[in-house]
């Protein structure tokens, strides 16, 4: 861009721009590792590095279009020579990607970008290997082991090796050991160097090297026992490979709407949930004028209700519009799993396999916003602890090679996700011993559970059947989490084991979150929401024949007993009413399960547009949001899984 | 079953013991070539485990042949035979891929020893 130009215009289509490129980028990378470089993929992968460099030196972004400009070398030396990426090299180009976006994202933030320089040196170094005629030899030395860790670098292993003393060529065997190894990964620090070892001067018959590889140790070793007369005297790990938590901090900020890039415009996310707003208000206005016009004299009633109808009919369409403008793929979502699961696979130790369909199907951003780190998790999850290490699984008669399954396909008004993996299952008894064990429920009661319910305990903050907590899906959102995004995007989670065979978690999900059918019910002076899709029945009893041998009275539901709250007690509303006589309960599916609302008056159900709460009322358990009903009444709507905790 | 090889050499005299050692190892030796174009042509049509092959030869040299049949197949395996003296070259065609080397004049325990590891047999 010409000096004088003000750049920061542009800032915000750069961010949005080059972040695209990059997670494309990132998918091209990992699809180039599985198939080879072929033709289209790593010229689409070099187009994406391309453009990025381009971008950023427009905006004098210097160091990032440097390392930009090195991936695109290494891709184009790829091309060219028309070689497969390796493993190694394949994680190298993951951690410049990310790398670049973590430059990306610090110039959004308008903070100091990250240093890369490290990363940069290994790009040139690997540059160098693929093309040492046209390329400088790198001056950087490899970067320390903290620093090669947290940008993702394979591990380094430390190898001495030893050609036998009775050998003819000494400097041959030593520089095809060297040559071995070097194919598997980037090779530093020889010891001593290429050309005395090619002429066999060697100490004693031996020389050192340090190997970047993203081979297991039992790969080196293996390759190295192929040569004859070539002794591996010593091999160790320089890095200790502590499994780090896999990059999954999401790039914020705008994104595209919509996959056909021919035909779409950017549109900030805000404004999209302004005009939702707006629409949403225009409903409400609308049956408000319905609610007037009803006590409009009679010569003009008529008129009056055909307008209003004309009215609504134009609002409704203008509001599914809006609805529809925020309808995004999850493939938003998914298209970060296969990168994620190879991550995640490779620090385990596992051989997965990882299928996606149905990804174009469509949900409100906002679900989509909500469900990224808990679909995330799964995926750890069903990994981690479902998929058995390839030994493991070869010993149980299933193939080495893992399944997990991402399928997401429309149901009628639902979005149904499921994550499925072949793996070995969740053990139930072990779910039911850790709820017991945390003093969350009785042995009996325990025991008594349904297999489905059991599994669900899973959810249950502090209950996991895994035994060895790792760092990748052992600590931060647990299952719990998991549960609670899905709730609070109007979602619930099922889940399906079967010891050995493997699970399921099946997500059923509402197409948009804004709308909700409600049921109102009075308490005292108040009027309150219950979401339809949290209810499960509605009973009148009298209160005075409740069962009250327990801590709180039991109402009899179907063929169980049931918990009483008083609503009026658990959300401290004043109540003068005196129930005599039957009283109205709502069944209600809460965290700790079914349980009775005691209300005082049901008043009916109504369609209404969510509103979030804002601070300090997002602050209260309990309430999910408000909204303003027909007649012009705010009232709060009940946010009933967490109501009673 | 017996792994299958290919002999490649010029000399006749060196083809027969290089055979006789493959032979009393266990191997099945399955054709033989006197150069390069030739090694190139035997191994499109015997696809062989192992090929040996002598460095220098009329027509096409060992390293060339070598290249070539690493293009035809990349995971072919190709012992190269050498002279002392001829490291240089060696360490050329293990650029080329070739996977290992032998030295002349061969000893059956050397010539065993390697291709054995190189297989993966030992």
């Amino acid at each position: 861009m010409p000096s004088g130009v003000d750049t920061s215009r542009y800032l915000g289509l750069y961010v949005s721009e080059a972040q695209e490129h990059l997670e494309q980028l990132s998918q091209n990378l990992v699809k180039l590792e599985q198939a080879g470089s072929t033709g289209p993929v790593i010229d689409e992968a070099f187009r994406h590095a391309h453009s990025v460099k381009g971008m950023a030196a427009s905006m004098g972004f210097e160091a990032t279009a440097r390392l930009a400009h090195r991936m695109e070398d290494i891709l184009d030396a790829y091309r060219s020579l028309k070689e497969r990426v390796d493993r190694a090299t394949g994680d190298l180009l993951l951690s410049a990607t990310d790398a670049l976006l973590g430059h990306v994202r610090a110039t959004a933030d308008a903070k100091v970008l990250p240093d890369t320089s490290a990363l940069m040196g290994a790009l040139e170094r690997k540059l160098w290997v693929l093309k040492p005629d046209t390329t400088p030899r790198p001056s950087s030395p490899p970067p320390p082991p903290a620093l090669a860790r947290s940008l993702g670098l394979p591990p380094r292993f430390a190898l001495r090796l030893k050609v036998a003393a009775g050998s003819a060529t000494p400097g041959v065997r030593a520089f095809l050991a060297h040559k071995r190894l070097s194919g598997l990964g980037n090779v530093f620090d020889l010891r001593p160097g290429l050309d005395d070892l090619k002429a066999g001067r060697l100490n004693d018959g031996s020389f050192s090297l340090e190997l970047e590889t993203a081979l297991h140790e039992t790969e080196v070793r293996a390759a190295l026992n192929t040569i004859a007369d070539v002794e591996l005297a010593s091999l160790r790990l320089i890095e200790p490979d502590a499994p780090s938590v896999p990059k999954t901090n999401e790039p914020e900020g705008p994104r595209a709407v919509g996959t056909e890039p021919a035909r779409t415009v950017r549109v900030r996310t805000e404004l999209l949930d302004q005009l939702l707003d707006g629409a949403g208000e225009l409903l409400l206005a609308t049956a408000r004028v319905r609610e007037v016009a009803k006590s409009a004299p009679a010569a003009s009633r008529g008129a009056m209700e055909g307008e209003v109808d004309r009215l609504n009919a134009l609002v409704k369409d203008l509001h599914a519009k809006v609805m529809k403008a925020r309808m995004t793929p999850i493939s938003v979502m998914t298209d970060r799993l296969p990168r994620a699961a190879r991550d995640i696979a490779r620090r385990r130790d596992r051989d997965v396999e990882l299928t996606i369909t149905g990804a174009e199907v469509e949900l409100d951003r906002a679900i989509v916003d909500e469900l990224n780190d808990p679909l995330l998790h799964l995926l750890r999850n069903a990994i981690d602890h479902g998929i058995e290490p390839p030994v493991e699984r070869e010993k149980t008669g299933k193939p080495p090679r893992g399944r997990v399954q991402v399928n997401v396909r429309r149901d009628r008004d639902r979005v149904v996700l499921e994550v499925e993996d072949d793996g070995k299952g969740m053990d139930d008894a072990k779910l039911r011993a850790a709820a017991v064990s945390r003093g969350l429920m009785t042995p009996e009661a325990a025991a008594a559970l349904p297999m489905r319910e059991a599994l669900m305990l899973c959810c249950l903050p502090g209950v996991s059947t895994a035994t060895d907590v790792t760092d990748i899906s052992g600590r931060g959102v647990g299952m719990d989490a998991v549960k609670r995004a899905i709730e609070s995007v109007g979602g619930t989670l099922e889940i399906e084991s079967q010891k050995g065979k493997g699970t399921r978690f099946r997500l059923l999900l509402p197409l948009t979150v804004a709308v909700v059918q409600l049921l109102l019910v009075d308490v005292g002076d108040e009027t309150f929401g219950v979401p339809v899709a949290k209810v499960n029945g509605v009973v009148e009893f009298p209160e005075e024949q409740l069962a009250r041998s327990q801590a709180s009275p039991l109402l009899p539901f179907g063929n169980t007993l049931l918990p009483v709250y008083s609503l009026a007690e658990v959300l401290a509303v004043p109540n003068g009413h005196v129930h005599a006589g039957a009283r109205p309960f709502v069944v209600v599916e809460a965290e700790s399960g079914k349980v009775a609302l005691g209300v005082d008056r049901l008043r009916g159900q109504e369609e209404v547009v969510l509103k979030a709460l804002t601070r300090p009322l997002d602050l209260v358990a309990g309430l999910a949001g408000v909204t303003i009903l027909g007649n012009g009444q705010p009232i709060f709507i009940l946010d009933v899984p967490r109501l009673l905790t | 079953m017996a792994k299958r090889v290919l002999v490649v050499d010029d000399a006749i005299f060196m083809r027969d013991i290089i055979k006789d050692i493959f032979a009393s190892g266990g191997f099945e030796v399955v054709g033989e070539a006197s150069n390069g174009v030739e090694a190139v042509e035997r191994f499109k049509e015997l696809k062989p485990d192992l090929t040996t092959m002598d460095l220098v030869m009329p027509f096409k040299n060992g390293i060339e042949a070598t290249r070539e049949i690493l293009r035809v197949d990349p995971k072919a395996v190709v012992v190269m035979c050498s002279a002392l003296g001829q490291e240089a070259l060696v360490m050329e065609a293990i650029e080329a891929g070739a996977m290992d080397f032998i030295v002349k004049p061969p000893r059956a325990e050397d010539v065993l020893a390697v291709v054995k590891k190189v297989l993966g047999e030992a």
